[in-house]
């Protein structure tokens, strides 16, 4: 249990915050707490790399942020033109 | 503890401090146009704290590159997201614009 470890649990809280916008509102501001969640993901995700402390580890950091960007834009597209 | 460790547990907590603070904005805030701010300190300032603390700790090795890669992918592809988000909830919101017959453009000469 080092500070990484302690970082990345405190910043899996501010999931809980993204997961209620994503539960209430018009599609768009679900969206938003979608694009949130997955940015704080990544982020939890580079500090467990960190913490286990190894470096094939970080490969999952930005697999999640280059997906994250690219489910997002789907969406967008999607809310903007047929749903 | 190091001079170098204080250093980075300064870091770890600027990021996880401004990450915590965009969830709540996120989450207080009224409409769509509003919500997309708080994404920005979330995707600049944090993933740099948190990819210079990793520096830190690592040096530029193979660990310390593909963080601040993360880092910089974050960076610059936010701005797109956000773009393209807050472009889709003005389209829902008021239809698609378009240039309507006689209309005159506004920088663009017949």
């Amino acid at each position: 249990m080092n500070e990484w470890f302690v970082a990345a649990l405190a910043l899996l809280a501010g999931l809980v915050p993204c997961g209620v916008v994503c539960l209430r509102g018009d599609p768009v501001n679900r969206l938003v707490g979608l694009e949130m969640a997955g940015t704080v993901d990544t982020l939890v995700l580079l500090l467990l790399a960190q913490a286990y402390d190894r470096a094939i580890y970080f490969d999952l950091a930005l697999a999640l942020a280059l997906l994250s960007f690219a489910g997002g834009m789907v969406f967008a597209r999607f809310l903007e033109r047929w749903i | 503890m190091s001079p170098r460790g204080v250093l980075v547990a300064a870091l770890l907590v600027v990021g996880v401090g401004v990450t915590l603070a965009s969830c709540v904005g996120v989450l207080v805030m009224r409409d769509a146009f509003d919500r997309l701010h708080y994404t920005a300190p979330a995707t600049t300032i944090a993933p740099l704290a948190i990819a210079a603390a990793v520096v830190l700790e690592e040096s530029l090795s193979a660990a310390g590159i593909k963080a601040l890669l993360v880092a910089l992918v974050l960076l610059v592809t936010n701005p797109v997201l956000t773009h393209a988000t807050a472009r889709a909830a003005r389209v829902r919101q008021f239809g698609e614009w378009t240039v309507q017959e006689g209309e005159q453009v506004k920088g663009e000469h017949p």
